[in-house]
């Protein structure tokens, strides 16, 4: 069966889970997280508390410490199906040397095999993200708002089930960013894909978010603290 | 343990390392006085048996007959066919070299590569490079006799073990974030090379390539007078009759190819610069540029580097 195609089979799975870089100092514990298809959740909390290592670990690019991270149907360390998750880094990971367009292709080129078709999700990317203008030039050239929005355009040709996004509106202009927001938002929902996003911000991440977790001493909590509840609909 | 350094105790350690290496000399060196005199012993010889440069190395030679018309004759001297041989030698060592150093190079990259692969590619490197191309020269004239198939195998192979090193490490020092965006994509080994690595890494590899060619024509002199070809077989010849000013025609003409090569790696590599606010320059900024070089090199695209 497709991933995706049935809304009661979750695209994203964590049970009793542990992530940090110290087995015996765990920076975060993840108790239960399901992620369904066409959900979006942010996880909210200050810096430097493992909200990034909590995506870099459901990437696949850090070990748990303990539990079980399911992607798409498939455990780590195994990797998901080609393609099916999306990951914009705080740092974007955009090839600075070369052009908006050859850094989108790199999307298209993980989302689909046909070369065609590659061409084709990288155009309408670079037009829904507004950045046909600049398809040629190269990123170093380009503003932190404008690198955001091809960190942005990378992930939407790319078409992916399960979209990891850490802090992906930042520096961004008011005007930019409903756009942007909007782009992802529509395509999560049209396509039953999930949005699993980190905000330092909490208005930010209530602003785009279904359900909004934070991390709190240590643990990801939901929101509203005294609930029982790991998830909390905004 | 990692250890923080402050200018201070860096330039204090130089200059105990600077001293420790004077004391070493003095321990080699049994009579010192045989440097008085030597300044004048050298003087004696520039003048006498190198300068002026004897430039009728670049007068057609007198066989076979030159069918080239004014002024164009000098395409049929000596400097000029032993400086585009060498040229063809570095050059077709250089590409053969790229080639296969690219694949070994990925390979060794340790953040690419698991441990087993990167190991037995830097394994195949360090071979290469150990010994150097003059002994790969020999190696292979007596292999396959003399001539320039011998100066660019014993090229390429020297520059395989040389531009893998250096590729390697351009390669490991990579920003990590867009190869871990790579990966997580699920990007292959080879489309987060061509993808990611290649452009990301672009200004090391062709200064590298560059350097390499550069090197490769430099050595083509020595390997010439081994028989492997090229201007280096017109250097020991007439260093063999003592003729030195025209050797020192040829080491100037050299000199000033290697000048050219390194403005062209200028050109090439000012592409992939960091600098957003400055252009590439033109040809005619780098012809300028060589110009200037004479009067004062470190001026010479400011920033660039």
């Amino acid at each position: 069966m497709q991933v995706g195609s049935n809304p009661n089979q979750p695209i994203l799975v964590l049970k009793d889970v542990a992530i940090g870089y110290d087995s015996s100092d765990p920076l975060v514990k993840v108790p239960d997280l399901h992620v369904f298809p066409g959900e979006i959740i942010a996880i909210a909390g200050p810096s430097g508390i493992g909200k990034s290592t909590l995506l870099r670990t459901i990437a696949g690019l850090v070990s748990p410490i303990s539990g079980t991270v399911e992607v798409c149907g498939i455990t780590l360390p195994e990797s998901p199906p080609r393609g099916h998750l999306g990951y914009v880094p705080q740092k974007l990971g955009l090839v600075r040397h070369a052009s908006v367009r050859h850094n989108v292709y790199q999307g298209a080129r993980a989302g689909t095999r046909i070369r065609k078709e590659r061409r084709e999700r990288s155009i309408r990317a670079i037009e829904e993200m507004k950045l046909t203008e600049k398809s040629r030039e190269p990123i170093r050239r380009l503003s932190g708002g404008q690198q955001r929005r091809v960190a942005t355009a990378r992930t939407l040709a790319q078409r992916p089930k399960l979209i990891l996004a850490d802090e992906f509106l930042s520096e961004l202009d008011e005007e930019t960013l409903s756009s942007v927001l909007e782009a992802v938002t529509t395509y999560v929902r049209e396509n039953n894909a999930s949005l699993l996003v980190v905000e330092h911000d909490i208005t930010r991440a209530k602003m785009m978010a279904d359900k909004l977790l934070v991390i709190d001493d240590g643990r990801l909590n939901p929101f509203i603290k005294g609930t029982k509840a790991l998830e909390v609909n905004i | 343990m990692r250890v923080s350094i402050d200018s201070g105790i860096l330039t204090k350690s130089f200059l105990f390392i600077l001293i420790l290496a004077f004391l070493v000399l003095n321990g080699m060196v049994s009579d010192w006085g045989r440097l008085t005199g030597g300044f004048g012993n050298l003087k004696n010889f520039f003048y006498q048996s190198l300068w002026p440069p004897d430039w009728s190395v670049l007068e057609p030679q007198v066989y076979p007959v030159c069918t080239a018309r004014y002024p164009f004759e000098f395409t049929c001297s000596t400097a000029w066919i032993g400086v585009i041989e060498t040229i063809k030698i570095a050059f077709v060592a250089t590409v053969f070299g790229m080639a296969l150093s690219f694949p070994l190079s990925l390979a060794a990259a340790r953040n690419l590569s698991p441990g087993w692969l990167s190991f037995s590619s830097r394994f195949i490197l360090s071979a290469f490079r150990s010994l150097p191309s003059l002994i790969w020269a020999i190696f292979f004239v007596i292999l396959i006799g003399m001539g320039p198939l011998s100066g660019v195998l014993a090229m390429t192979v020297y520059t395989v073990g040389y531009l893998g090193k250096l590729w390697y490490e351009a390669i490991e020092g990579l920003n990590k974030t867009p190869l871990e965006a790579a990966q997580a994509m699920g990007l292959s080994q080879y489309e987060t090379a061509l993808g990611v690595v290649v452009p990301e890494s672009a200004n090391e590899l062709i200064s590298h390539s560059i350097f390499l060619f550069e090197y490769n024509f430099r050595s083509g002199t020595i390997i010439g007078i081994v028989g492997a070809g090229g201007i280096g077989y017109y250097i020991d010849l007439y260093l063999r009759f003592l003729q030195y000013d025209k050797v020192v025609a040829y080491l100037l003409i050299i000199f000033l190819v290697v000048l050219i090569i390194d403005f062209i790696s200028i050109y090439a590599r000012s592409f992939f610069t960091e600098d957003d606010d400055l252009k590439a320059p033109s040809w005619l900024e780098v012809i300028y540029g060589l110009g200037r070089a004479a009067s004062n090199s470190s001026v010479l695209f400011r920033g660039r580097r």
